[in-house]
């Protein structure tokens, strides 16, 4: 590369990019800055070995922090003496030719280069001054004209007088405004992932200005398609899938309906802050949102996100199962919201970054401590209200029987039963027998969770019940735990506090239709058949059972017990309105199965007389319980036992520190809850100190995904990585400011988005000026608009919307992948899944399956992130599979003889004209005199092919889709010009 | 996104034709292989030494391929057969915990050749081969369920995301073909467990990812043009050419447009240069009869289907092939936890005859020495029943073979205790092989890096030795 940039102006902004000219002390900066020039060479050459990790510290050196690096020395000196380079033993070593005192060693292949070592020179020279990593300093204001401070709504945005700044000082001319047609379709499929109609384009182009630019951005901000578009954005964040991949590939329930509230939640401009609560603390809020159309509740479905990690199928370790979600937990959660690798603290304190274990381990206890639990997906705002309605009908009910019947039965006789009993469930020695885990007969649920409605906050005890279907009522003096305490088909679970598995079985005396008992080990959810000695009981009996886990292959795992009315298998809930369970005790043994007194039968009332008065109560008590009920569900997080997790020493997942880690945020940012509160998970708490305006990254780290979504690379490049080892940001003034504006107005991204567009920036030409190129040829400086190739969903959304066939029905269940006859064979256990239809029924890709082993070759071969991890960034990739896909793939045949039939339903047109149409469908322009010349030459090719008349061609449907085809297949459809 | 990234991304082993050359004659003929600047970081530099083979063909049993039953055989286990296991071990606690007595092996071992290597009656034709291969029997896997040990295998990490063992190969010294890709993957109908992720390029640019290659139908997705007359499809790719022109014309050097012309050329060679790699009509009747064309088993036929389009791929000079099992639906074929007798001998049937025809006729035309051949499992069974008559899975001790290119012939390296279970002397893990595999191909494993998350991350993460036991 030829080194033609000022000097001056890349030390100034910071950009390692190319190479350093020969005389090491030309072009030094003025002023060195820690951050954009020396911090840089230590995290590269030193911090391997002298930064903050510990464990391969040489030297005792540590040159992370100021009062470590001027330290004095094990053996002596300093290694950095502000103000004297000549006494700074670092100068002297890096200077040093002496392979034994060299640095870095030569067997480490690093090597500074002699202006990298004259930078730290002068930096020592003016001090050495320190500063914390740019990413944890607080956005500042920059200082801005006069004019640009007040708020105008011209379109004169500070982000162009940011760059302008740039553009003068390396000597930029930054490209013209590109032509309308190409700003109609950039915007369009920008905003909305589709291309503009050809109406829309004709209208936009002949009446340009730049009031038709505003309203046609407001146009597309608003549209529905805008959510589809940003919602999938946001999916490659959180690493959407709906199936666990491994050997069975297991759908997790009702995952999309996750991705309905993320487009929702695009659509109706949810504030970011608001949606970061939601996806870490949603069924914590203490006032959830709610819809304000459906009247349903949104907040809950925020965490299912965390529940879309992968699952193994038949881990030997569940303890080291437990241990990689987890991770996968934290390393999405750090990344995706706070662009830190927290992930490789897991083992040892981070190398590069200030991040001890001990965050990772906060952070594990906090998701150690939530639970993975079904949640019905359409909570409606007065579903509270109806719950109170059906109590209230119940009690009336229950006023009239106790009018109608012979006074109860005394439960004098049973209470002595239970008092009898109440020795059992006592502090116990650990050799006893046995030992109640939970007794419900006393009425309490003691320290197990009741979440749901179905269990209520106690069980149920000296009450009458009602039983539908046989139509009497049971009174019930000894207590159990009852899903149906209400109604049945309520959803609920009640969960135990986490134990050590000491006995060899457990002991559960249930009753019920369709209920579920599950032995939660190392919070592993899919369980099948009889793994690890059987870990779940369907129960459907309505006489009283005992049902028994054998714990042997368990014993000293941490496990809870989970019972569910409704049918729970590998995270799918089907619940029937019908469904209940109830529970009496539950009880860990050795040897034999303990005797225990039973409890009583429950009487029943009798009602001998007046049906007809009854029917009309019971009709209004179904009807009100049926406005309650519920059978949807999705998989997300519930509270658990807080839980405070040792250290794995060096990662081991079978050694663990004595101590335990107290719940906390990341320690080096100071945001949030001054006292993190230590009951609970702490999810809450954590969530909220990434949305406290006092933490330094997260408005710049979500105002730089917006910014590379619409430029195509961020002011950050490294969108996932703010931490030592990501890139300095290209515009630091530029990225604060828009941190601050994002806050200022409510974390309202569609705002933040809005005034990107409406930069002169953003409505560059493609065209690139050679002289620019010269001085910045990755565009770093924004002198144009580089051109981007369409992101997989583009392309197939595009086509389909173009030939007609789009479907733009929005939400529900995802369309099946067609697996292609080459595919299918690619079969495991009970698989392949369903192929789906070719043109996805015409939906949009964002409804298309996300089965993890099954995933879409198109969308892969054009750079759909295979969901393992945080992906800002998604890989541009250049194929000849790419080629081949545009070729010869069915989809795109089939979708140019769909256009071409649409097209060809208007007779009576020029060929001329309808090849006008096509282009402007297509590229949202009109061909040009020479490209209608050669679509013209080229047609009457295939129609001597085709042995076509003139008159033939016109309206022959072959032809006419292998044009189509062709379009398609132009470099221009699949890229922003 | 950097220019150069760019480049190499859209390079990929591939030169660059001149636009125009797209619609002359000599796109169908042989194009001299052209210096690929730019293609990888070892082309830059040349390779770290000077390597013993151009390419890698890896034979993949998926499931876990009893190395009690194959090639380390254990006396022992006949004397105490019945017995139980508990007894002679702390048992690890196995998949199933569904574990019956100590049982032999339901086959008998035999001597081959001047090695004297054993091989039970399960490999009759590999058997005769043994003087070419090296046998490591203390093989060790980190962990028991399959997808894990499946992702280890190629990816050398237990989870998806990581890039498979080809495309670094691939990253690292580009491919020799400029009209195939040079990571194939020659699948005989499934995918092992864990599914497809295992043969992609993970972090690495996406076209280093393995291309799926059939041996019977349908080569390759999408090789088959939807024209109804090629002279439809030569006047489509004229018109495009002629149209991406003009807008390059228009817009100028623009390195995406200029790529994704550049692969347009190449996939119309990949069009006429795969299916005239599948046409094996030119192939001697005695070749195919090595491979075992004419065998009664249909998946006999199938594999050898494969095994000769393996040293086709080769022969063309491409880098990694790998070689999935036969048995269409079935992604883990070789996992017995039950039938042992009756699965194995179904397994090892199907493979047998056309591996020992792909070592024979590699040698016979000189490839051998220039091919390594790898046939791995992801780990082995356990020497005690699961149930009655299957085993469940062996990490701690298992076998694999190499051949070829720089190996030393005739070889046993490494051993298991007396019931195959833990590994004795020689504990060799997955990064070994791979570190080795490089090794062989002329890279330090340990200077293939990849800059990702902050790091410089490599195939064998912080581990791998050098298997020098096995080198010629």
């Amino acid at each position: 590369m030829k080194w033609v940039l000022p000097i001056a102006a890349v030390f100034i902004l910071g950009l390692t990019i190319g190479c350093w000219p020969e005389d090491a002390h030309s072009g030094l900066p003025d002023r060195v800055d820690f951050n954009y020039h020396i911090r840089p060479i230590l995290s590269q050459n030193c911090y391997a070995c002298h930064g903050p990790d510990e464990s391969t510290r040489e030297a005792g050196l540590q040159l992370d922090g100021w009062e470590n690096a001027t330290a004095p020395l094990e053996d002596g000196g300093y290694a950095i003496v502000p103000g004297k380079p000549h006494k700074s033993l670092l100068v002297d070593r890096v200077n040093s030719p002496d392979p034994e005192h060299q640095m870095p060693p030569p067997d480490s292949k690093k090597r500074l280069t002699a202006h990298q070592i004259a930078l730290l020179e002068r930096w020592i020279d003016q001090g050495a001054e320190w500063k914390p990593h740019w990413a944890f300093i607080l956005p500042e204001q920059p200082k801005l004209p006069r004019a640009l401070k007040q708020e105008s709504p011209t379109p004169t945005t500070v982000i162009d007088h940011l760059l302008e700044a740039e553009y003068k000082r390396l000597g930029l001319h930054p490209s013209s405004e590109a032509r309308p047609s190409s700003l109609i379709r950039r915007l369009s499929y920008i905003l909305t992932g589709l291309p503009p109609g050809p109406e829309e384009v004709q209208a936009f182009v002949e009446n340009y200005s730049p009031e038709s630019y505003e309203q046609a951005v407001e146009a597309y901000l608003s549209s529905p398609h805008f959510g589809e578009r940003w919602a999938r954005h946001w999916m490659d964040v959180i690493r959407y899938a709906e199936s666990t991949g491994h050997e069975t590939d297991d759908l997790i329930g009702g995952a999309w309906r996750y991705r309905d509230y993320l487009i929702r939640a695009f659509n109706e401009d949810l504030p970011y802050d608001q949606l970061v609560l939601e996806h870490l603390a949603g069924d914590l809020m203490e006032s959830p949102r709610y819809h304000p159309e459906t009247g349903l509740n949104e907040s809950i479905l925020g965490t299912a996100f965390l529940c879309m990690g992968e699952a193994k199928n038949f881990p030997v370790s569940l303890k080291q199962e437990e241990t990689e979600r987890i991770h996968t937990m934290i390393d999405v959660t750090s990344t995706a919201f706070q662009a830190l690798t927290v992930g490789c603290a897991r083992c040892h304190d981070h190398k590069f970054d200030p991040i001890p274990t001990k965050d990772y381990y906060a952070m594990y206890g906090m998701f150690e401590g939530s639970r993975i639990s079904p949640w019905p997906a359409r909570i409606h705002l007065d579903f509270e209200e109806k719950l109170d309605h059906v109590e209230e009908a119940k009690q009336a009910l229950f006023r009239w029987i106790e009018h109608q019947s012979p006074s109860p039965p005394s439960p004098a006789v049973h209470r002595v039963s239970l008092e009898l009993d109440a020795n059992d469930h006592g502090p116990q020695a650990a050799d006893s027998l046995y030992r109640f885990l939970g007794d419900f007969r006393n009425g309490s649920f003691g320290d197990w969770f009741s979440d749901g409605w179905a269990f209520g906050s106690e069980a149920v005890y000296e009450e009458a019940i009602f039983n539908r279907s046989s139509r009497q009522f049971q009174w019930v003096e000894n207590g159990y735990a009852s899903s149906r305490r209400l109604v049945p088909g309520l959803f609920g679970a009640l969960r135990s506090p986490n134990y050590v598995m000491e006995y060899d079985s457990l002991l559960v005396r249930a009753r019920g239709h369709k209920g579920t008992i599950r032995l939660i080990v190392e919070n592993y959810q899919i369980s099948k058949g009889n793994q690890y000695g059987g870990v779940q009981h369907f129960v459907d009996d309505r006489e009283w059972k005992e049902y028994v886990f054998d714990l042997s292959l368990l014993k000293g795992s941490k496990a809870y017990l989970e019972c569910m009315p409704g049918t729970y298998h590998t995270q799918n809930l089907d619940l029937r309105a019908e469904d209940y369970i109830e529970i009496e005790y539950v009880v860990a043994f050795n040897g034999i199965r303990p005797e225990l007194s039973l409890a009583k039968e429950t009487s029943q009332i009798r009602i001998d007389h007046s049906p007809i008065q009854l029917d009309a109560w019971i009709r209004s008590y179904d009807s009100l319980s049926l406005s309650v009920y519920d059978s949807t569900h999705f998989v997300g997080l519930a509270k658990g036992d807080p839980v405070f997790s040792p250290v794995a020493v060096r990662g081991n997942y079978n050694h663990w520190s004595e101590d335990r880690v107290p719940h906390g945020f990341l320690s080096t940012i100071q945001a949030g809850p001054t006292e993190f509160p230590q009951d609970g998970s702490g999810r809450l708490a954590w969530a909220q100190s990434v949305v406290d305006p006092e933490n330094p990254l997260t408005a710049r780290i979500m105002v730089n995904r917006l910014w590379h979504y619409l430029f195509g690379k961020g002011l950050v490049e490294t969108m996932d990585n703010f931490g030592v080892q990501g890139k300095l940001p290209s515009h630091p003034q530029l990225l604060d400011y828009l941190a601050l504006r994002f806050i200022e107005e409510g974390w309202s991204m569609k705002r933040m988005i809005r005034y990107m567009v409406m930069s002169d920036a953003f409505r560059r030409s493609t065209q690139a000026d050679s002289l620019n190129l010269a001085i910045d040829a990755e565009n770093v400086y924004l002198h144009h608009y580089s051109v981007r190739r369409l992101e997989a969903e583009a392309i197939r959304d595009g086509v389909l919307a173009i030939s007609g066939r789009l479907d733009s029905s929005m939400y529900g269940q995802p369309i099946p992948v067609d697996y292609m006859p080459f595919l299918t064979s690619f079969k495991t256990h009970k698989l392949p899944p369903e192929s789906g239809p070719l043109d996805g029924a015409g939906r949009r890709s964002v409804y298309q399956m996300v089965r993890r082993n099954y995933i879409n070759p198109l969308m892969i071969t054009f750079d759909t992130p295979v969901p393992f991890e945080t992906v800002g960034q998604r890989t541009v990739s250049y194929t000849p599979a790419q080629s081949l896909s545009l070729l010869n793939d069915p989809f795109f045949h089939q979708q140019a003889q769909h256009w071409a039939k649409t097209m060809l339903r208007e007779e009576s047109i020029t060929i001329e004209n309808r090849i006008q149409k096509l282009y402007l469908h297509a590229f949202a322009r009109k061909p040009s005199d020479p490209e209608m010349l050669e679509a013209l030459e080229y047609l009457q090719m295939i129609a001597r092919t085709y042995s076509l008349s003139l008159a033939g061609m016109e309206q022959d449907s072959r032809l006419w889709a292998d044009y189509c085809h062709s379009l398609f297949n132009l470099k221009e459809f699949i890229h922003l010009l | 996104m950097s220019r150069r990234r760019m480049l190499r991304m859209a390079a990929n082993g591939f030169g660059s034709l001149a636009l125009t050359g797209l619609m002359h004659q000599e796109i169908f003929g042989k194009d001299a292989p052209s210096k690929l600047a730019g293609n990888s970081p070892l082309l830059d530099q040349g390779p770290h030494y000077s390597p013993k083979a151009k390419s890698i063909i890896f034979i993949f049993l998926s499931g876990g391929m009893s190395h009690i039953d194959t090639f380390d055989p254990k006396p022992r286990l006949i004397k105490e057969h019945g017995e139980d296991p508990g007894k002679k071990y702390k048992l690890d606690p196995t998949q199933f915990n569904e574990n019956g007595t100590i049982m032999a092996s339901p086959w008998e071992f035999r001597q081959y050749g001047e090695s004297g290597i054993w091989v039970s009656d399960l490999f009759p034709n590999i058997a005769t081969c043994v003087d070419d291969i090296a046998l490591i029997r203390s093989m060790y896997a980190d962990l028991p369920e399959h997808a894990n040990a499946n992702f280890i295998m190629h990816t050398g990490m237990s989870d998806r995301g990581s890039p498979s063992m080809g495309a670094w190969i691939n990253y690292g010294l580009g491919s020799e073909n400029q009209n195939l890709p040079g990571f194939v993957v020659v699948h005989g109908g499934s995918m092992p467990l864990g599914g497809i992720d295992m043969l992609k390029s993970g972090y690495l640019p996406v076209s280093y990812q393995a291309s799926l290659l059939k041996a019977q139908g349908e080569p390759l997705a999408n090789i088959q043009p939807q024209e109804e007359e090629q002279l439809l499809q030569l006047a489509k790719l004229k018109y495009l050419s002629k149209a991406d022109k003009r807008l390059l014309d228009h817009m100028g050097p623009v390195d995406e447009l200029e790529s994704a012309i550049r692969n347009y050329e190449l996939a119309f060679r990949m069009q006429a240069s795969v299916p005239e790699l599948s046409d094996i009509s030119g192939e001697t009747k005695a070749t195919k009869q090595l491979y075992g064309f004419d065998s009664q088993d249909e998946h006999t036929r199938n594999y050898a289907a494969q095994c000769l389009l393996a040293r086709r791929l080769v022969e063309r000079g491409v880098r990694f092939v790998e070689i999935t099992d036969p048995f269409p639906g079935n992604p883990n074929p070789w996992d017995q936890h039950g039938n042992l007798k009756k699965d194995h001998e179904r397994n090892a049937h199907a493979i047998d005859q056309p591996i020992a025809g792909l070592l024979k006729d590699l040698k016979a035309r000189g490839l051998l020495e220039e091919t390594l051949v790898v046939f791995a499992t992801e780990f082995g069974r356990t020497f005690f029943a699961q149930g009655t008559h299957g085993r469940d899975h062996n990490t701690t001790a298992f076998s694999i073979w190499l051949a070829g290119a720089g190996i030393k012939a005739g070889t046993i390296y490494g051993s298991s205790d007396e019931y195959g279970y833990r590994v004795l002397e020689n504990k060799t893990t997955i990064p070994d092989l791979h570190a080795t595999m490089l090794h062989l191909l002329g890279i330090d494993h340990k200077r293939l890096t990849y800059p990702f998350k902050g790091r410089d991350v490599r195939l064998t993460d912080v581990h791998g030795e050098l298997i020098e036991g096995i080198l010629a």
